[in-house]
């Protein structure tokens, strides 16, 4: 054992370079492993904690306003709800705050604390005053309102002011980026605020064990039908806002695990080249060892623990690394949950996870270095390396029909002498360039999605009217700028699709809608009275097909439906209708608009649009410049494939330098005879680099399908968890020239990275190589 | 005649020798020559013929060839000069394994950009090799390779052929064809400078035998015909040595 550690250690200085490459690249694929595995085995568990912790409700309920409050107070026992809150009274009430105006649905509660929907305080306390209000942190933390300031109602006449007491967490609620929020004050400050259409009741159940999705679904049938038609207003339940609070996490998990899977896969590879080409370089000394004594076992044993020492350093540097970088993203989602960060990580799976990477690395290192173990002594020693193979002679023929300089016809050869070799290279490149189209694409296809959204280059300026500022006034004043160039008003009423369990939020839109940037997926925009599109989960819960015809129910009264086109939209995870406010001239009360996106002309200045217009009414019009940058949870998304990319090309720059190393090292006795028959150094630095430049090409090609298709997996993947189909601009975000300067700069990239070889080789002293023979 | 080349108290001290493996060596060749250089294993032959062709720079003392000093040559323009001047045979042949003998031929013209085969072929043809152009190495005998190394030196028309000991793995017969192949080049007038351990094959050919012994010139002789006896001293010397 004592000779094995000897000759392993003397060996491992000799080849300093190479034990490099396989910590840096081990390390990569172990921090990036135990980043995705530290998510997984957390993201699950803070929510439940903070659930259970804040008595989450496991459904939530809102009544109609003119629901009998007696007919509420039973309801929990009609579906077993085993704990309850209120029915709380609320009313969406819009505020202002500095220039800034917000919707938020105010509840009436006396205390934070009860049997169900318990309100951690982070800051401030309960209010006491009826002009006090109470804000999550989340929605304080993004309008960046603190305790103490003060808000100015506008959505009733009487525009009263209130102060903010506190700051809590709700778990019964999605984060501010991603969901409306609520705001709390004491109940007998709600009737000032309330108008008839904007008040409801509120009602938190909590069941003895976690129903499941059907469980939810019968219990709020239940509720339906022993209640008068119309009282429920809405519903949400723990299910979906625990996916809203997961989504990020799900996303960056399920990335970094088919990353971290190709940073694995790569590192295999580059273990199993470099082992192969110590092996294959080092038949005389083999037979030494075995002739001096070796086993055949101790030989495999030199080589695999070559590989397995450095491997083992960059594990524990990983696994330290990986468990750390995942620490910011998992503080986030406590944050998030009102729970104290501390720190998360499991010993026991870190040192898993070690111990899992370094078997994988051993028995990448093992398999090839049997080849050692089997040579006969003799041979070993007589032939002083493996013969090579006849790989690279069609490769180097075609070359030279190509009339290439001869330098690069040499090294085109040498690129694929050892087909085995250049194969595993090849995968190293592929996943690197694979990983950096998808770090390229989706950022861009998440920019598109958001851009759609947001109205990103279709309208500039929302405004929001009160109802006490009439639609035809908003109008008068919008068409009365003379930078106006097109107005779109939305309405919105809650639609009752069949099939679908919750009443569905429906834009309607007095205007050209076709131009607001909404992405059509399949189908058409619609375009009569009558016609809608919806995003794919509606869709596919109302079990219907682009053609159909339904009846849904708005108000009590019968609606005439035909789907015509699917569109994207994330909000209520799919769950929207689209279509023309005129659709609804049936029914009653008519819905009129009070939103507006307003494009301006060409050249406009925005703000000062804003500025006007917002000042001709200050408190019953919110004027606001159309916020179109991204939000923080795909901005993380975006950062981490960045990194990921940066560690998988990196990774694949190891692996075609890891190969040039090897080749060069092996035929360096073919160098120096053609430096002796006059090649200059410059040739010997192009041959090597021919022969970098046509692995890096072949494998980048290669990898821009591969890279493609992963780009139009993680779309779908990504839209469907949002309950959307992908847009088919989203895939194709790519520039024909990109497709070509991606495998070009891996090229330049690789060719870069041959240059220490390619120097080592063109320096050498011929005498000595020749000398060494 | 007209000089080759000269070296001017040419010493070489490898990185690590205790001893010079040259000692103030001076030396001319002439055009035209065919000059073997003998002497005992480690002598400093195959240093002095490396220090020829530009392969290695010598610690003290200047080389020059066809009017150049290779000192005033950077790795590059050395490597020109190797292209254009010198062609050179090595004991183990070292032909490119993964290289057709006829692409093996090739690579010094290709190397400057030369891209025809007809020489190549003529070589091949000229050497008696031309049946075995397209295969490689491996299928070849020592002999074959060594004169497919032959071609090799010669397809650039090298001002100066070196051949360090050509026939050291050759069979005595094949040895002798490689022999008689370099006689004749000479004949056609190419200067050649050959090292060999082979008394008898140095004399057969060769005008002159330069002897070394530990790195220092310690015989130079012209012979008058070939075929007369080399130096005892030289003889005597080496036999003491392999003793
Ligand atoms: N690259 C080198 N590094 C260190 N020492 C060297 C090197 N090449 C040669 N030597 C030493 O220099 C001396 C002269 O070597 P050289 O190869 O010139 O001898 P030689 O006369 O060609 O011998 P042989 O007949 O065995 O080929 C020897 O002592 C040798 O060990
Ligand atoms: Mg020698």
């Amino acid at each position: 054992m004592r000779a094995v550690l000897v000759k392993t250690l003397a060996d491992l200085r000799r080849r300093r370079l190479q034990a490099a490459v396989i910590f840096l690249t081990v390390l990569f694929a172990m921090a990036a492993g135990t980043t995705a595995v530290t998510l997984m085995s957390q993201t699950r568990d803070p929510y439940q904690i903070a659930f259970d912790k804040q008595r989450g409700a496991h459904l939530q309920v809102a009544f109609n306003a003119t629901t009998d409050r007696q007919l509420m107070s039973n309801t929990p026992a009609l579906i077993g709800a085993s704990a309850s809150g209120g029915p709380y009274p609320a009313s969406n009430i819009q505020f202002r705050f500095g220039d800034r105006k917000f919707y938020v649905d105010a509840v009436g509660r006396d205390n934070p604390g009860g049997a169900v929907e318990v309100l951690s305080i982070t800051s401030g306390r309960w209010p006491l005053a009826n002009d006090e209000i109470v804000l999550t942190r989340s929605f304080s933390e993004l309008n960046r309102i603190s305790v103490g300031d003060r808000l100015k109602v506008t959505s009733v006449a009487q525009t009263p002011s209130l102060t903010v007491v506190g700051e809590v967490v709700d778990i019964d609620e999605g984060s501010a980026d991603l969901s409306s929020q609520r705001a709390w004050m004491l109940p007998a400050a709600l009737p000032a605020l309330s108008t008839p259409d904007s008040s409801f009741y509120l009602m938190d159940y909590r069941f003895p064990t976690d129903p499941t999705s059907a469980q939810l679904q019968s219990s709020l049938d239940r509720l339906k039908t022993s209640l008068p038609a119309g009282s429920v207003a809405g519903s949400l339940n723990y299910l979906l806002i625990r996916s809203i609070f997961n989504i990020t996490n799900q996303i960056l998990t399920g990335v970094l695990v088919a990353f971290s899977v190709f940073a694995l896969a790569a590192t295999i590879a580059i273990v199993a080249t470099l082992v192969t080409g110590i092996v294959i370089s080092a038949y005389r000394e083999i037979g030494i060892m075995r002739a001096i004594g070796f086993t055949p076992y101790q030989v495999v044993e030199v080589f695999a623990l070559q590989i397995v020492i450095p491997a083992l350093a960059a594990c524990l540097v990983g696994v330290t690394a990986g468990t750390l970088a995942s620490q910011p993203l998992l503080a986030n989602s406590s944050h998030a949950l009102g729970l104290a960060y501390t720190p998360t990580f499991s010993i026991g799976l870190d040192v898993l996870f070690l111990f899992g990477g370094l078997l994988v690395v051993a028995v990448a290192a093992t398999v090839p270095a049997l080849r050692a173990a089997q040579l006969k002594p003799i041979v070993a020693i007589t032939k002083a390396s493996a013969p090579r193979g006849a790989g690279g002679r069609l490769l180097r023929q075609g070359a030279a029909r190509l009339r290439l300089p001869r330098p690069v016809v040499l090294g085109i050869g040498d690129a694929f002498a050892r087909p085995l070799r250049a194969i595993l290279t090849l995968v190293t490149v592929l996943l690197g360039v694979a990983t950096i189209v998808v770090a390229v694409g989706l950022p861009r296809s998440f920019e598109l999605i958001n851009n759609s959204e947001t109205g990103a280059g279709n309208y500039q300026v929302i405004v929001t009217r009160t109802s006490a500022y009439p639609d035809s006034e908003v109008m008068r004043l919008l068409n009365a700028q003379p930078q106006t160039a097109r107005v779109v008003a939305v309405g919105g009423q809650n639609v009752i699709v069949p099939g679908v369990g919750d009443p569905v939020n429906t834009h309607l839109f007095r205007g050209d809608s076709s131009r607001l940037g909404y992405m059509v997926v399949a189908g058409r925009w619609y375009s009569a009275p009558g016609e809608v599109v919806a995003p794919a989960a509606l869709i596919r819960d109302a079990h219907l097909k682009i053609g159909d015809s339904f009846t849904g129910t708005a108000n009590g009264q019968p609606l005439q439906l035909r789907l015509v086109g699917e569109t994207y939209d994330i909000n209520n995870l799919g769950h929207s209708l689209f279509m023309d406010i005129s659709t609804m001239a049936s029914v009653t009360p008519a819905v009129e608009p009070f939103l507006y996106d307003i494009t301006l002309t060409h050249g406009s200045d925005v703000s000062s649009y804003v500025r006007r217009v917002a000042t001709a009414q200050p408190d019953l019009l919110d004027v606001r410049a159309s916020d179109t940058s991204l939000i923080a949870p795909v901005k993380i998304i975006d950062l981490v494939l960045l990194i990921l990319a940066g560690v998988l090309g990196l990774i694949g720059v190891g692996g075609v330098f890891n190969t040039l190393l090897l080749n060069t090292r092996e035929r360096i006795r073919d160098t120096a005879t053609l430096k002796s028959l006059g090649m200059s150094p410059r040739q010997v630095v192009v041959m090597v680099g021919a022969s970098a430049g046509l692995l890096a090409l072949v494998g980048g090609l290669a990898a821009m399908p591969l890279g493609l298709t992963l780009h139009h997996l993680l779309n779908d993947a990504i839209s469907g968890s949002a309950g959307n189909d992908t847009p088919p601009a989203a895939y194709g975000v790519f520039a024909a020239w990109e497709l070509t300067a991606i495998p070009l700069a891996g090229v330049v990239v690789a060719i870069a990275a041959a240059m220490i070889p390619g120097r080592w080789a063109a320096r050498s002293n011929v005498v000595e190589v020749l000398h060494a023979e | 005649m007209k000089e080759l080349v000269r070296l001017t108290d040419v010493t070489k001290v490898y990185q690590g020798g205790i001893t010079g493996a040259l000692n103030g060596v001076s030396l001319a060749v002439e055009k035209g020559e065919f000059t073997a250089i003998m002497g005992p294993s480690g002598s400093g032959k195959s240093t002095m013929l490396n220090l020829v062709a530009g392969l290695d720079r010598p610690t003290s003392g200047s080389v020059s060839v066809s009017g150049t000093d290779l000192g005033k040559l950077g790795e590059t323009g050395l490597a020109r000069f190797r292209r254009d001047h010198i062609g050179f045979v090595f004991q183990f042949f070292y032909l490119l394994p993964n290289l057709t003998a006829l692409e093996n031929v090739l690579i010094p013209a290709q190397l400057k950009g030369d891209g025809s085969t007809d020489r190549g072929r003529e070589l091949l043809e000229k050497l008696g090799i031309a049946d075995v152009a397209d295969r490689y190495p491996a299928r070849l005998s020592g002999g074959q390779q060594q004169r497919v190394a032959v071609a090799r030196a010669l397809i650039n028309n090298p001002t100066l052929l070196l051949a360090d000991e050509p026939t050291g793995a050759l069979d005595t017969h094949t040895g002798e064809q490689v022999m008689e192949l370099l006689g004749d080049l000479h004949r056609e007038g190419q200067t050649i400078l050959l090292v060999t351990h082979d008394a008898k094959l140095a004399t057969r050919h060769a005008a002159r035998v330069i002897s070394v012994m530990d790195g220092k010139i310690v015989d130079d002789a012209r012979l008058a015909s070939p075929e007369r006896a080399p130096s005892e001293v030289i003889r005597m010397r080496s036999e003491e040595k392999l003793r």
